[in-house]
């Protein structure tokens, strides 16, 4: 029995090995990659903890090509939903589908009507909670059901997201198909309640390290903004690229751009929030495409970019989080190449972190003004996105007008609005006072005088690994010349023409077409 | 500086009978609201819509530094109410004008459909150019999903294949771009995205051209009504862009016709307001687009002739366009709707009647 049962593990191995090869290219799987697959082929439900960059994508890509059955993912963000879809198109796989809120009925239509010839469908949790959809999804056979994300079922974790709650009962409607439960990081408490909460039982999990071994660390003290730039600049001018530069501010991302741009002439772009959708898209594309060397942005930017070979991050301002300052490092140099985290530490830059953490919540006047105002009538519920934008116009923020909704929808049906207000002001004490709490072990880590691997590790509970890396932290030492760039990485001609401005000539390029002849001009024309 | 001579003109036509507020939104092209009525009471048309992509806080710090700069100054006691300063009305005059307003941007025929028609057209660029180099996924320019399902439909309409496609594309957007000033050629092309090869912003365009970013969403949005104009007017010789142009020739936005549509069933405002589930002060603001852009609408049931007479001898006596000193001159009864509809009717009308100074200047 027990042999039996060897070997039908192997031959999982050895097929798993060959879609590895066969579709995505690779000779090996990464750490941790493998038992988790074969878990999941197993039948068996899985959590997995991978570090932001370590591929978990792959751990639910290769089942779906072993597995009879459609592969439903459960992604929170559009984004990053966009770029799985993405990714599995550029190899080629054609029967891969998402919905969400963002999709036409038309390819609704579309996808609910083929439903059963997906191998990978992708959907919002949102999307999950219609009737619709679910009795589509119920007539099909789901091989997996992946939760990505998974820390957002955890009202500790930092991006709790109510829908999530719902996800035990959905699945078993979906006939119990093996789950899998996936997330970069999540602590002890929160690990709970993602296996509690999606009742994983006998659940088989993997954790893997949030290290990522390849990026060495530093923390700079620097008195003042000047003394930031200049270092900044030194910086940019001596160490390979393409990277980012993290800033608090929108207004920062510009300042810097415009400022680097002009001392070093490099090939640098913002991007924020605040600009328009176009053409934030379009510095992302530039930037994956290599047409830019340097992107400054806020942390708008980086959900769902798989981009390999990024070198440096830098964080002109330190991040709210570990948790966010791990997320964010982790996109340096996923190809396992030497990576380098450059973050700044100024004492004025603490209000940065603070104005967030405030922001993130509406105030007590605005609390109650918007209470009283549904109570009136002044102001609706509606759907999500009016209700939420209303508040805007009433100079809301918008996380602060998403708890506002978070909140009100849940009222209960008996009592007046204002009546919960001493409920959200207690809700609101515990959320700040965790947030708080996490930017205090920030601070703590930029401050230590020990080892920085040693002291997130330590957070995370983990244990140090036997061997440092070469390049560990700035306290262990490491050597910047390891991450000089060479004269043939950076400003390369060749990728320049994206900046092509002869209208004639780059319609040429774009069309893959020689020259054409100018036909008459219309005179008519003025 | 352009942007500079930009506000400081629209400055000088609002003459302070709005805030700056109103400026920022006629370059933003706000939809149904005043700003489509002020872009023909002060003689602005062109203009709206004209910097889409506009960020207030930018916009905010041009106006700041024009003030700083003593160019600007308030109008009378209203707080962002601003004129020009006897110092900004020379700065002005050192402008020339026709470097203001390229010729293309006053094709404002298709302003409602320009921003959609832009985004498709990218969107078919982009997709044609990824199909002709094998590129079986890209990041699309725009996610909405009315756009990309009528891209999609275009390019299934055409039932060409890629390189036919691709050739297709290419022959109307060279014509196109033929005729037009090679900057506004070269500044719409660059925007363009292809198979690695993402189009440039506007801020990006400015920063390698020199250009300032309002001079070059100015030419930029003048290139794209000359070819709107160009597609609209020759469909047949553009047979695959003329497929991303909204099909109907009303200037009216969407929710103005179908306001329009239901008037001219004979509904009241009231039961428009309550019919389409929108507010009666919106249905209102659809009546005065409607004044002010279908000719043939007749507003005898809210305005008389005399009212309309008597409102037009204040605002002229007055010398003044903003509603509140027109009300307070005339008696009671006379609604803020009226005076609107009155004032909208006479900018199309008798062009000339309530703008005297404002055609003076644009002609220096
Ligand atoms: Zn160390």
């Amino acid at each position: 029995m027990v042999r039996m049962k060897k070997h039908r593990r192997d031959e999982w191995i050895h097929r798993a090995q060959t879609v590895l090869k066969e579709k995505f290219g690779h000779d090996q799987f990464r750490c941790g990659q493998q038992e988790i697959i074969l878990d999941v082929l197993e039948g068996k439900d899985v959590f997995a903890m991978l570090p932001t960059g370590g591929g978990k994508s792959l751990c639910y890509q290769i089942p779906g090509y072993l597995l009879n059955g459609t592969v439903l993912i459960v992604s929170p963000l559009l984004s990053l939903m966009e770029d799985q879809v993405n990714a599995l198109r550029s190899i080629g796989e054609t029967n891969v589908r998402a919905l969400n809120g963002l999709i036409h009925p038309h390819e609704r239509s579309r996808v609910l009507a083929h439903l059963s010839e997906l191998r990978f469908l992708f959907i919002s949790p949102e999307m999950l909670r219609g009737s619709t959809i679910r009795a589509a999804l119920a007539k099909i056979t789901i091989s997996l059901f992946v939760i990505d994300e998974a820390h957002c079922v955890s009202q500790w974790g930092h991006d709790f997201r109510p829908d999530y709650l719902h996800l035990a009962e959905i699945r078993t409607q979906f006939g119990h198909p093996p789950c899998l439960a996936v997330t970069a990081t999540a602590d002890e408490r929160v690990r709970e309640d993602i296996v509690r909460s999606l009742e994983l039982h006998h659940v088989s999990q993997t954790l893997m390290s949030v290290d990522r071994a390849n990026i060495a660390l530093v923390v700079q003290r620097v008195a003042t903004n000047d003394e930031k730039v200049d270092h900044l600049c030194h910086l940019l001018e001596n160490t390979r690229l393409p990277g980012i530069i993290y800033c608090a501010s929108r207004d920062w991302t510009e300042r810097l751009a415009d400022y680097v741009r002009r001392k070093l002439g490099l090939r640098v772009a913002y991007y924020h929030g605040g600009m328009d959708p176009v053409d934030r898209r379009k510095i992302q594309n530039q930037f994956l495409d290599s047409q830019l060397d340097l992107l400054c942005c806020t942390n708008a930017f980086g959900m769902g970019i798989n981009k390999p070979d990024i070198r440096l991050i830098v964080h002109f301002h330190f991040p709210a989080t570990m948790n966010a300052y791990l997320q964010e490092i982790g996109r340096a140099s996923r190809d396992g190449k030497p990576g380098l985290a450059v973050v700044y530490y100024a004492k004025q830059d603490e209000q940065y972190p603070e104005g967030f953490i405030d922001g993130n919540f509406p105030d007590d006047e605005i609390l109650h003004r918007s209470l009283s105002e549904l109570d009136q009538g002044l102001l609706t519920i509606g759907n999500k996105e009016q209700f939420v934008s209303s508040l805007l116009e009433r100079g809301v923020s918008e996380s602060a007008a998403r708890f506002i909704y978070e909140k009100v929808q849940n009222k209960p049906i008996h009592c007046t609005y204002l009546s919960i207000f001493d409920q959200c002001k207690a809700v609101i004490n515990k959320r700040k006072a965790i947030q708080l709490q996490d930017l205090s072990v920030m601070r703590n880590y930029l401050t230590s005088t020990n080892c920085r691997r040693a002291f997130y590790l330590k957070v995370y509970h983990e244990h140090q690994p036997a061997q440092k890396p070469h390049n560990c932290c700035d306290r262990c030492g490491i050597e910047f010349s390891d991450f000089r760039q060479t004269e043939s990485t950076n400003k390369n001609d060749t990728e320049r023409h994206g900046q092509i401005l002869d209208w004639k000539k780059r319609l040429q390029i774009i069309f893959k077409e020689g020259e054409r002849a100018d036909a008459p001009i219309r005179n008519k024309r003025v | 500086m352009y942007c500079d001579a930009l506000v400081l003109y629209l400055i000088h036509q609002f003459r302070g009978d709005r805030t700056i507020s109103g400026i920022y939104h006629l370059l933003k092209g706000k939809k149904s609201s005043q700003s489509v009525q002020d872009s023909y009471l002060f003689h602005v048309k062109p203009f709206f819509h004209s910097c889409d992509d506009l960020d207030r806080h930018s916009f905010q710090t041009l106006v700041e530094r024009l003030n700083v700069c003593g160019w600007i100054q308030s109008a009378g006691s209203e707080q962002m109410h601003f004129i020009l300063s006897t110092e900004g009305e020379r700065q002005l005059t050192r402008f020339d004008l026709n470097k203001l307003i390229p010729d293309g941007l006053c094709n404002t025929d298709q302003v409602n459909d320009e921003g959609n028609f832009w985004l498709k057209l990218q969107l078919s660029v982009q997709t044609i150019s990824a199909l002709q180099y094998h590129q079986s996924a890209f990041l699309p320019i725009t996610r909405q999903p009315s756009v990309t399902e009528s891209v999609r439909k275009r390019i299934m309409k055409a039932s060409l294949n890629r390189d036919q496609l691709a050739s297709q594309l290419h022959h109307e957007l060279h014509q196109l771009l033929l005729p037009i000033p090679l900057t506004e050629a070269d500044l719409f092309a660059a925007q363009l995205t292809g198979f690695r090869m993402t189009g440039l912003t506007t801020s990006q365009i400015a920063d390698s051209t020199g250009k300032d970013p309002y001079e070059c969403r100015i030419l930029f949005k003048s290139a794209l009504r000359r070819i709107m104009k160009e597609v609209a007017e020759h469909k047949a010789t553009y047979p695959f862009i003329a497929g991303l142009m909204k099909q109907t020739a009303s200037t009216l936005s969407l929710t103005a016709g179908e306001t329009f549509h239901l008037l001219k069933e004979g509904l009241s405002l009231q039961q428009v307001a309550k019919r389409r589930n929108l507010s009666v002060s919106t249905i209102e603001d659809h009546l005065v687009e409607i004044t002010l852009k279908e000719r043939n609408f007749n507003s005898s049931d809210f305005l008389s002739h005399e009212l309309e007479q008597q409102i037009v001898e204040t605002a002229n006596q007055l010398n003044t366009r903003q509603l509140k000193s027109i009300k307070n001159q005339l008696h009671d009864e006379i609604s803020y709707l009226q005076i609107r509809l009155a004032l909208a009717k006479n900018t199309v009308q008798k062009g000339s009647l309530l703008i005297g100074e404002n055609e003076e200047t644009s002609k220096r």
